[in-house]
């Protein structure tokens, strides 16, 4: 560790990183641009000039980025002639600028703008028309760029060089011509371009998914964990008048993710919607299927839950099936309720999707398998699923999406069976007898194991449709009404049949 | 402490009557002064271009509204009352609102959503009557909230000549 | 013209006088609105009907179908009666009031008057005094304070004026020599200067101040006296109930004003026009009430209320010596011949 003295403290500074990482951890908040932590500097944007002394030279004023730290060099970031450079960068970044603000996505997490509230003079000098170019150039399926919002810090293009190693983009031109380009103009391609639109300091790389959807200060954001796969990055879920889930944006896990996240992650957007495609509707509350009736009836959740303790303590040959989404909160109660049930409880593990590369993305769908695995949760293909039930009288299936999963071999049951499903969404299946509403991974709080034993956690970034209960309530009051049941009381609801 | 002195009455203000007959004199005479009621719904209240009614949104000569749907005035709303959604256009100005409503129930007629359009699309009309039979119909859209710029010119004019006041001399825009 | 039976023209005849009478009351709510309006600089109302007249129609429907509460603890019985109490007498009184003089009506020849008693003007005082009742026992059943100080007020102010209203009116029946107050109206016909307003100016005087206090009006409304008492007495009451009230006081001024034409302007007489015919002379009774009924409103609009001991003070200490010297006074001019 190296000793500075910043901004007129002594303070201990890694001499593998640049003089900016310092500031940074030392709560000095110098601007910055083409600068990421996660990136080589290359010091093109000058934006986050300090002044330094360093020996009997006289203070300098230099790019933090691209300085390395020395023993004994003073720094002052907040000096004036460091405000002075750092004004007048501003400015001449400014200078071709559209200031299109009102219509800029990047508008309220936009670099630019608060580095202009920060630094910036407030009030431009120039009198030269702007510089013309292309507002609405594609850059494949997943991000629009816009030529004259870009300030050229090359940070996309960094990126794409060192992040997932495939270098797509350049700058290209030359002067106040020079405009960021594919080769050829070919659309970018990976699975990791939504981050360009994170890495880009101003509103020049946007999400074309995210266009226009929301602005960005109307977004309630909540710390979450991806559930596409068992790598589990850290995200946030940002969510519109707290129904729409707008956007997934990585958060920073040195661990897990660092600050990236994959496209197929980034954009699992759909499957909050209130229709998606595919799926059957929310539940909210519980559905039951009486004897011989054809259609659902909305029910109140803890009659729904009542109605599962009957069937499961009334018959013998119970199978439990677990989604791999379950939190190990949800796991553990389920694992208690497979035992009084005298069985033991198996999660469905989908086939790898393919997607799996060496980055992030881990090919296996099952965010919390490493968890349900230690609670001895046995993992169960979806034919061996199909197997158990097409053995079971009485089968408990429970968890986001499990319904999904099984969608066939619970269809494929005849209606002597009864299944009671515990999920987000209805399915329409003839064995299916009573669906309890439960939240989904964005609407309940938990923790998931991710493959390396890392632990994510889940929050509640909006509120689940009204009357569903959380899993686990859902599942207490189960786990009572069985032990109540199995020591021979009937329950207040407890019409045997 | 103010002693207050009581003027001693006269004779015929003793007496009242003479009084009363001056009280009377008074009142007859009041029912032949010029009237000062205003007949409300066919006789409108005098507006003028400081009056702040409810806010809408101005279309510009091309057709289209200038609002571009930052949501700006969202956020300067202090009731709550303007919700929007964004969308996407073909024009040179490529966003527009999808959505723009304004529930006039919630709207205080504060003018901060004007103070805050960076886009000079919405301005406080003269129009101050509300009334409907159901809180829906009161929830404005786009449509019901459009107006042509000329039937909002003075107020143009004169948020123009305010804002002007802000500007320094020296500003080249 | 057929000829009808007496009784029968009798009935049309009350008919068409309570039913004018009514009117006149219906009028008057309208009248108190417009009068006080104009005196503020205002209009009035004029939405209902051309200048308004249908408003007292559009009150009354609304009145019907208002609410009507009983509040906890009121006697319920008398609750209900009093304001038809309160309403009844000064109905009863405008029986004998003589309206214009004989007419020919369906081959009757009748007097344009419900009835003529020999004793009217005392009927008239006896069963106005009534009208008290209605505002007590309204008051007190209500199980209001508010109401039973307003009705406690009501008869204290009702005992204090009546003794005066009673002098002043000696005086007017000593100078006819009769308690039939046709026979009164008849003595002043032959010209203005024989009007008992010329001839008995003090007892004029002394009467409608009287008039004032004896109908609970401004400035002498201590029975509802809103800044302390809420409503006074109707404070409990709602609905028709709360209008019939309002439709006995407007009676009663309606009376009064009768009383007042009859007693010193001398009826429905027209000076220089002495064998008028009865419409002319009916004409120019409805115009003389009028003007009292407009001295109603323009005092009420603009004298403020006195203060109760002010009331009783002037009734007591200035009023009734009034009273009793006029009459005197009246009696000694008589005696040596003046009047």
């Amino acid at each position: 560790m190296t000793k500075i003295q910043l901004n007129g403290r002594e303070v201990e500074a890694d001499p593998k990183k640049p003089l900016i990482a310092a500031c940074h951890e030392h709560g000095a908040n110098v601007p910055h641009y083409c600068y990421h932590p996660g990136l080589k500097a290359v010091g093109s944007c000058r934006i986050c000039q300090v002044e330094v002394k360093q020996g009997e030279m006289p203070p300098r004023i230099v790019a933090a980025c691209r300085t390395p730290v020395a023993e004994g060099m003073q720094v002052n970031t907040e000096a004036a002639k460091a405000h002075d450079a750092r004004r007048e960068c501003l400015e001449f970044l400014l200078k071709n600028h559209p200031l299109d603000c009102p219509i800029c996505d990047k508008a309220g997490e936009c670099d630019l703008q608060d580095y202009s509230y920060q630094e910036g003079q407030g009030e431009g000098r120039s009198v030269e028309p702007r510089r013309k170019l292309d507002k609405r150039k594609s850059l494949g399926d997943v991000i629009l760029l816009d030529e004259e919002r870009c300030i050229l810090c090359s940070r996309c293009v960094r990126f794409m060089e060192e992040v997932p190693k495939t270098p797509q983009l350049t700058v290209a031109g030359l002067g106040s011509r020079s405009t960021i380009a594919t080769f050829m103009d070919r659309p970018l391609s990976g699975n990791y371009q939504g981050n360009l639109a994170d890495v880009c300091p101003v509103g020049a790389l946007t999400l074309k998914k995210f266009r226009f959807q929301a602005r960005v200060w109307n977004l309630r954001k909540s710390l979450s964990t991806c559930g596409e796969c068992s790598r589990g990055c850290s995200i946030t879920a940002e969510v519109l008048r707290g129904k729409e889930v707008k956007r997934f944006r990585p958060r920073y896990n040195d661990k897990v993710n660092k600050w990236w996240m994959c496209d197929s992650g980034r954009f699992a957007l759909e499957r909050h919607a209130e229709q998606a495609p595919g799926l059957g509707p929310r539940i909210a509350g519980a559905l039951s299927r009486g004897q011989g009736a054809q259609v659902h009836e909305p029910i109140a959740a803890p009659s729904g839950v009542a109605l599962a303790a009957d069937m499961l303590a009334a018959h013998e040959r119970r199978v439990v099936l677990a989604s791999p989404w379950l939190s190990q909160e949800e796991g553990a109660a389920l694992a208690r309720i497979a035992q009084a049930l005298g069985t033991t409880a198996g999660f469905v593990s989908p086939a790898p999707d393919g997607l799996a590369d060496r980055l992030l993305h881990t090919g296996d769908p099952c965010p919390n398998r490493r968890g349900l695995t230690d609670l001895g949760f046995v993992a169960l293909s979806v034919e061996e699923c199909a197997a158990r039930l097409a053995g079971c009288e009485v089968a408990l299936v429970v968890g986001e999406r499990a319904g999904e999963l099984l969608r066939e071999p619970l269809a494929a049951l005849d209606a002597s069976r009864r299944v009671a499903l515990f999920e987000a969404r209805a399915l329409d299946a003839p064995a299916v007898k009573v669906q309890i509403g439960v939240p989904t991974h964005v609407e309940k709080s938990g923790t998931w194991i991710n493959v390396d034993g890392h632990v994510g956690r889940l929050t509640i970034a909006r509120a689940a449709p009204a009357g569903t209960p959380a899993l686990t309530s859902s599942l207490r009051q189960l786990e009572e009404m069985l032990a109540a049941a199995a020591a021979g009381v009937v329950g207040d609801t407890g019409a045997r049949r | 402490m103010v002693i207050v002195k009581r003027r001693e009455l006269t004779l015929a203000e003793r007496l009242y009557l003479p009084e009363i007959g001056r009280a009377l004199a008074l009142s007859l005479r009041a029912m032949f002064r010029k009237r000062v009621t205003r007949q409300y719904p066919e006789e409108p209240l005098p507006t003028n271009e400081v009056t702040r009614g409810q806010p809408r949104l101005v279309v510009k000569d091309d057709g289209n509204i200038a609002c571009v749907s930052c949501g700006m005035c969202e956020v300067a709303c202090p009731a709550y009352a303007i919700t929007i959604d964004g969308g996407e256009t073909d024009r040179a100005i490529e966003r527009e609102p999808k959505r723009f409503d304004i529930d006039m129930l919630r709207c205080i007629l504060c003018g901060f959503c004007e103070e805050a359009c960076p886009k000079d699309a919405i301005y406080m009309s003269d129009e101050l009557e509300l009334a409907d039979f159901s809180r829906q119909a009161l929830v404005y859209d786009i449509e019901k909230l459009k107006r042509p710029r000329s039937a909002l010119q003075k107020r143009i004019d004169y948020v123009n000549k305010l804002n002007d006041r802000w500007r320094k001399p020296s500003s080249t825009r | 013209m057929p000829e009808l039976p007496l009784w029968l023209v009798w009935v049309i005849k009350a008919a068409v006088i309570y039913g004018a009478l009514l009117s006149v009351a219906g009028l008057m709510s309208l009248a108190e609105r417009k009068v006080s309006a104009w005196m503020q600089y205002r209009i009035g109302p004029n939405r209902v009907g051309p200048f308004g007249l249908l408003q007292p129609l559009a009150d009354g429907v609304k009145f019907m179908f208002k609410e009507e509460l009983v509040p906890a603890g009121a006697n319920p019985f008398l609750f209900r009666i009093a304001p038809a109490l309160a309403a009844l007498p000064a109905m009863l009184a405008v029986a004998v009031i003589p309206f214009a003089g004989e007419i020919e009506l369906f081959g009757q020849r009748t007097t344009l008057s419900v009835t003529d008693l020999p004793i009217s003007s005392l009927y008239v005082l006896a069963v106005g005094g009534l009208g008290i009742y209605g505002i007590i026992l309204g008051g007190w059943s209500s199980n209001s304070k508010y109401s039973l100080l307003g009705s406690l007020r009501a008869s204290a102010q009702m005992v204090s004026y009546e003794l005066s209203l009673i002098l002043s009116i000696l005086a007017v029946v000593a100078l006819s020599g009769s308690l039939d107050l046709r026979v009164i109206a008849d003595a002043q016909q032959a010209d203005a200067a024989l009007w008992n307003i010329a001839r008995a100016p003090l007892a004029f005087l002394l009467f409608v101040v009287c008039m004032f206090a004896e109908t609970n009006r401004h400035p002498f409304d201590f029975a509802e006296s809103e800044p302390e008492l809420v409503g006074g007495f109707h404070t409990e009451y709602s609905a028709m109930r709360f209008a019939l009230f309002f439709l006995g006081e407007y009676c009663a001024m309606t009376v009064m004003s009768c009383l007042a034409t009859v007693l010193f302007l001398a009826g429905g007489a027209i000076p220089f026009w002495p064998d008028a015919p009865w419409w002319a002379e009916l004409a120019s009774f409805l115009v003389k009430m009028s003007a009292f009924l407009f001295l109603y409103l323009w005092v009420r609009w603009t004298l403020p209320r006195f203060r109760f001991d002010q009331l009783m003070r002037l009734g007591w200490k200035v009023l009734l010596p009034l009273a009793l010297f006029n009459l005197f006074a009246t009696a000694a001019l008589m005696a040596a011949g003046v009047l």
